[in-house]
């Protein structure tokens, strides 16, 4: 009980960051998404020790372990879209399979052969 | 009241999910594909419109704000990584991010998708906030950016491991980057299954992908 408590108040006091980015990004515009901004001003924050990492480390925490919660309402907004229940839906997802395995690959393969080049030059 | 009623029933359909899912671990359970199809059931049984639920349920998809924020935790954690391996990561990435939006811009001429969703479909593989900022700058869908992202993130995490496993990628810096590239949160979400470092390695990865597809949103694709 007393761990949903702070996860909760850090949360909240999270919220701040997104309220400072909002205002950056009405400082400095840019197509970077407030919540990039409170991102940056965050890291900053704990870079030059104006936050400690424990007023934020649960709450964050929480908050990236259930990711997938807060996509959910904007997934069932799916049904709007007849489009994707249908056989150009299925070309979709092959469209979507091929390509993310691509990615995958080359990115995997890529950063594969920088570190392990990296770690013959150390030796 | 409603506010109440389908987040709180979101929320327990969400844990059930994940129940369901760390049990049989069956693609079709994964819980961004069981929670939203029991909620249609849910909704479509208590005449509520896909619509009106989102309105409903606002504070769950509201939280991915600060999330967002939330991930300069890990960034600063793990400074000292960043600064030892910041060549690889971002030769990694932007190498990831332009076969993601090549491949996805050939592909989608190939199947002929319609000009919406050609357009819509191109940030799909990083994180939503960042994608429907992306998407909303290069003329797209917000809405459909997001179920591409979401279509994205539950293949990603089905088929990386098997990618991974097919080219015997060895090296921890190599299987965080290419989950977090290939499929953001979910693709993380993955990672961490694996050990502290994959995780660590596709957090960083799933926020570089975001900024430097940002980038090219702005100065690559309007030329596609």
């Amino acid at each position: 009980m007393k761990k949903l408590g702070v996860i909760i108040i850090q949360v909240l006091f999270l919220h701040v960051f997104l309220f400072l980015g909002i205002m950056l990004k009405h400082i400095i515009p840019s197509p970077i998404p407030s919540s990039m901004y409170g991102l940056l001003l965050l890291f900053l924050a704990l870079l030059f020790h104006i936050v400690k990492l424990e007023w934020v480390e649960q709450g964050a925490g929480w908050l990236m372990a259930e990711l997938l919660l807060f996509f959910i309402p904007s997934a069932v907004g799916i049904v709007n879209y007849q489009q994707i229940i249908s056989l150009q839906g299925l070309e979709i997802v092959v469209l979507i399979t091929v390509s993310t395995i691509i990615v995958m690959g080359l990115t995997a393969l890529t950063a594969d052969k920088i570190a392990v080049r990296k770690r013959r030059r150390s030796s | 009241m409603m506010i109440i009623v389908y987040t709180v029933a979101t929320y327990l359909i969400y844990l059930l999910s994940k129940k369901v899912y760390s049990k049989w671990n069956i693609p079709f359970f994964h819980p961004l594909l069981l929670s939203p199809i029991l909620l249609i059931v849910m909704i479509t049984l208590t005449h509520v419109t896909a619509d009106q639920y989102m309105e409903y349920s606002k504070v769950l998809s509201h939280l991915l704000g600060p999330a967002t924020v939330a991930f300069a935790v890990p960034i600063y954690k793990n400074i000292a990584v960043v600064r030892k391996n910041i060549g690889t990561i971002l030769v990694s990435i932007i190498t990831g991010t332009l076969v993601a939006i090549f491949s996805t811009f050939v592909l989608s001429k190939l199947i002929r998708l319609s000009y919406d969703f050609s357009i819509s479909i191109l940030p799909r593989s990083i994180t939503t906030p960042i994608a429907i900022e992306v998407s909303k700058e290069i003329g797209g869908l917000p809405t459909l950016t997001t179920v591409f992202v979401i279509i994205t993130g539950v293949v990603g995490g089905i088929v990386g491991p098997a990618v991974l496993r097919w080219l015997s990628i060895q090296t921890p810096i190599a299987k965080g980057l290419a989950l977090g590239m290939g499929a953001h949160g979910v693709g993380t979400n993955k990672a961490m299954e694996y050990g502290k470092q994959e995780g660590t390695f596709s957090s960083l990865a799933m926020i570089f992908a975001a900024l430097i597809t940002l980038v090219w949103g702005i100065w690559l694709i309007p030329y596609l």
